[in-house]
């Protein structure tokens, strides 16, 4: 495969004058307008994204994407999708509520590779059939005085060994083009790529692209296993079986062409107790929200101290009262009932802590929401 | 892949292109459609299966060719109860008949549609008819080739005929047999696992005391108690005839064959026997099987209880494991005659077990009644004049026990002469 190595003038294919940005925390690399301002980088929002102008040339791919997937997801959607994030946290940090979550969007086009390979194979498996066979149950009962009877219909499965010659070409075979794809498509789901549509220039000027980070020949596997997969489906079709198994093949690929095809996604951030940004991705499609929530230590420990020290303050007065007992019996009672009341007050000062400590301990990864 | 496409794979239809599809080769059709003609290679006379011979022979000139199938036993194929099946075995053969031109005298006939093989009535050639089935398994498969002689066939019958003492003493002198005609018939075999469970009130015994007007006495009464089991039973090979043109309580005597001599269908077996095709579909044939399997199903499940007394028996029963196979099996049927009477007989052609109906000499068998049943009345009434003259009651007991024995014998002797000539 020669598209390894790009030349600069790709960038011009995009319709409008581009930009490749690098984010010096996290090595995302995105495609922008030219005449964007460099934000914060849309994934880790750690730091501002820099130029990358002299290694363009070096990078597996900046051409214009083949096809991108419509953002899809309503404001009200997106709204709702964000508040249900924010709740339900006890003690959230003070930045996690859906304004800021809300103010902070921003569109993302993530990527993956397309590609299109002619396939020259030689394949064997075993393919099945269904048909269904006649059975009976039946019933005896004394009272009833005989038997009962009904035939049910069982359906099963006849195996053939098959084989053939296969030469097809195939387009638009997926595989990741990002090293993070395979976990974030666990959490956040699949697109529906059928209702993709060709890329145009608004496209880019809506929502930086992410450039991949998993060149073609990495790729390949997956796209090779994706390949057999389709081509082991349309031979189990063309032997005019209904199932497949034992697939095996010997291919070759005469022609292999790699494209993008860009997804949809927002990402946002809030910051946490110690003002990292902590990120939090949007499914363009669905409205899907998956991202850390986290409860507020800090918050807790502020709470724990005041009630602690209220606590302090009740039981040191209960107890001078008890001394004073000697002098005025009455303070009996008060002394009796202020220790009491420090000591409830002292114990519930550790609630917060465990509240947010078991909030905190489960979700520690990403949850979706 | 070291080779392709791989041995014994032919290219089939593929319903995409540019993807060919090879297949294993279908094995060649046992049983091309049309009309096998029996014509000696070397001298051009009628060929027949020769039961002694074990293959095709000319009477003319000694010419012999042996099978060339091999025994496959309980391994012949079976065939599951596809729905498809079941729909087109339901069908049949229909009511017509086959137009038949004799190549070798070119004379018209007309056959059932049911006769699987014809000997032409003017010239004597043996043909071999390959029907035209609804469906290729309801094609007849496997057979059990004859293995009796026709004249094996009629000493068995000579000394069937003088084996029961309750015929008359001079038929096996005057009966005149009938030549035996070897005849294949259609049968059906089954298999099925069956499982059931069950569950039933049954009857225990309990003895207990009690006391009455002072004093314990004793008194049993029964107490009914649930159980429950399951059963699983396994059916190999359940054979059932697939023609009523034959007596059925004679197929039904010798039906005994040894399966393990299957043999995969050839014409050449059939070559100037007679064969019929099934007259009784798969459904109603696994119907009749699937009865008698759940009825002993049903008696093991029974077995299974602690006492055979028992009240609200239910259990319910799956069938799995189906499979059916359409087999044709060699018989002779004859006929003989005594005293203007015309009785049929059937011979196995595997086993030569032999079944037929046979005339009863009813003198001896009333006589042999009178025989068991006299000692226990003769004693019965001593006993009974003894008892009155204050001797004693034994001798009336002994004769009273003597009665019930003789009359139990008395009864199956009749039973069995009463079936004697059954049909």
């Amino acid at each position: 495969m020669s598209e390894h190595v790009l030349p600069q003038t790709e960038l011009e294919a995009w319709g409008t004058d581009v930009q490749v940005v690098v984010c010096e925390t996290c090595d995302w690399r995105f495609v922008l307008p030219a005449e964007t301002s460099l934000p914060r980088c849309p994934h880790c929002f750690g730091t501002e994204l820099e130029l990358l102008s002299g290694e363009v040339s070096e990078l597996p791919y900046v051409a214009p994407p083949e096809q991108a997937v419509p953002f899809a997801v309503s404001e009200a959607q997106l709204t709702g999708g964000i508040e249900t994030f924010a709740k339900g946290i006890p003690l959230p940090p003070k930045d996690l509520n859906p304004a800021a979550l809300r103010a902070r969007l921003q569109a993302i086009y993530l990527p993956r590779w397309w590609v299109d390979a002619e396939v020259a194979a030689l394949w064997q498996a075993e393919v099945g059939f269904d048909y269904e066979v006649v059975s009976h149950q039946e019933r005896y009962s004394d009272t009833v005085g005989g038997w009962q009877a009904r035939k049910v219909h069982e359906g099963r499965v006849r195996w053939e060994p098959r084989a053939g010659r296969l030469r097809r070409t195939y387009e638009n075979v997926m595989a990741p083009a990002l090293e993070a794809e395979k976990a974030l498509r666990a959490q956040f789901g699949d697109y529906d790529v059928t209702r993709a549509r060709p890329y145009h220039v608004d496209m880019v000027r809506r929502a930086p692209v992410r450039l991949p980070d998993r060149v073609p020949a990495v790729a390949w596997a997956d796209a090779e296993m994706a390949l057999r997969r389709r081509a082991g489906d349309e031979c189990r079709q063309a032997a005019k079986g209904d199932h497949i198994r034992e697939y095996r093949w010997q291919p070759a690929y005469p022609k292999r062409n790699w494209t993008l095809l860009l997804l949809p996604a927002y990402t946002t951030y809030y910051l946490d107790d110690e003002q990292r940004p902590q990120p939090v991705l949007i499914h363009g499609q669905t409205g899907r929200v998956i991202g850390m929530r986290k409860a507020s230590l800090k918050r807790a420990q502020r709470i724990a101290l005041i009630l602690g020290l209220m606590a302090l303050i009740i039981f040191v007065l209960s107890s001078i009262s008890l001394l004073a007992v000697a002098v005025a019996p009455p303070l009996l009672v008060l002394g009796g009932i202020g220790l009491l009341v420090g000591m409830v007050l002292g114990l519930s000062a550790l609630a917060p802590l465990i509240v947010v400590w078991r909030f905190n301990r489960p979700r520690r990864r990403p949850q979706e929401r | 892949m070291a080779q392709f496409p791989p041995p014994d794979f032919v290219q089939t239809d593929s319903a995409i292109v540019g993807i060919e599809v090879y297949m294993p080769a279908p094995e060649p059709d046992i049983a091309p459609q049309g009309v096998v003609d029996f014509k000696c290679p070397q001298c051009g006379a009628t060929t027949a299966y020769s039961v002694a011979d074990g293959g095709i022979c000319c009477e003319h000139c000694g010419y012999y060719e042996s099978p060339t199938r091999e025994v496959v036993g309980k391994g012949a194929q079976e065939f599951e109860f596809k729905v498809e099946t079941l729909e087109r075995a339901a069908v049949g053969w229909g009511a017509q008949r086959k137009e038949l031109v004799c190549e070798n005298c070119q004379a018209h006939t007309s056959i059932p549609v049911e006769m699987l093989t014809y000997t032409c009535p003017f010239c004597g050639s043996n043909k071999v008819i390959q029907r035209d089935a609804a469906q290729d398994v309801l094609r007849p498969r496997f057979l059990i080739p004859f293995q009796v002689t026709l004249e094996g066939c009629q000493v068995v019958a000579r000394q069937w005929l003088g084996s029961s003492w309750m015929v008359p003493k001079d038929l096996q002198r005057l009966a005149h047999v009938t030549d035996f005609v070897p005849i294949y018939l259609p049968f059906w075999t089954f298999d099925a696992v069956t499982t059931a469970d069950w569950r039933a009130q049954v009857a225990h015994t309990v003895t207990e005391r009690y006391r009455s007007g002072g004093e314990w006495k004793t008194r049993t009464r029964t107490v009914w108690r649930w159980e429950s089991g399951n059963v699983r039973r396994l059916f190999d090979d359940l054979l059932i005839a697939g023609t009523e043109r034959l007596s059925r309580v004679l197929i039904d005597r010798l039906i005994h064959f040894d399966l393990t001599h299957l043999t995969p269908y050839d014409p050449n077996y059939l070559a100037g026997i007679r064969a019929q095709a099934y007259d009784v579909s798969l459904e109603p044939a696994w119907a009749e099987a699937r009865d008698a399997m759940r009825e002993d199903t049903r008696r093991a499940c029974r077995a299974q209880a602690s006492n055979s007394r028992m009240r609200n028996f239910t259990m319910n029963l799956d069938f799995a494991e189906e499979t059916w196979r359409y087999v044709l099996l060699p018989v002779y049927v004859g006929l003989f005659t005594y005293a203007n009477q015309t009785f049929q007989v059937m011979v196995n052609g595997q086993t030569a077990a032999i079944a037929g109906q046979r005339p009863v000499d009813w003198t001896k068998v009333w006589l042999a009644i009178g025989g068991l049943l006299a000692p226990g009345v003769i004693l019965g009434i001593i006993g009974l004049v003894t008892a009155i003259l204050g001797i004693g009651v034994i001798i009336g007991v002994i004769g009273l026990v003597l009665f019930v024995i003789g009359a139990i014998i008395a009864f199956f002797i009749y039973q069995k002469a009463e079936g004697m000539d059954d049909v």
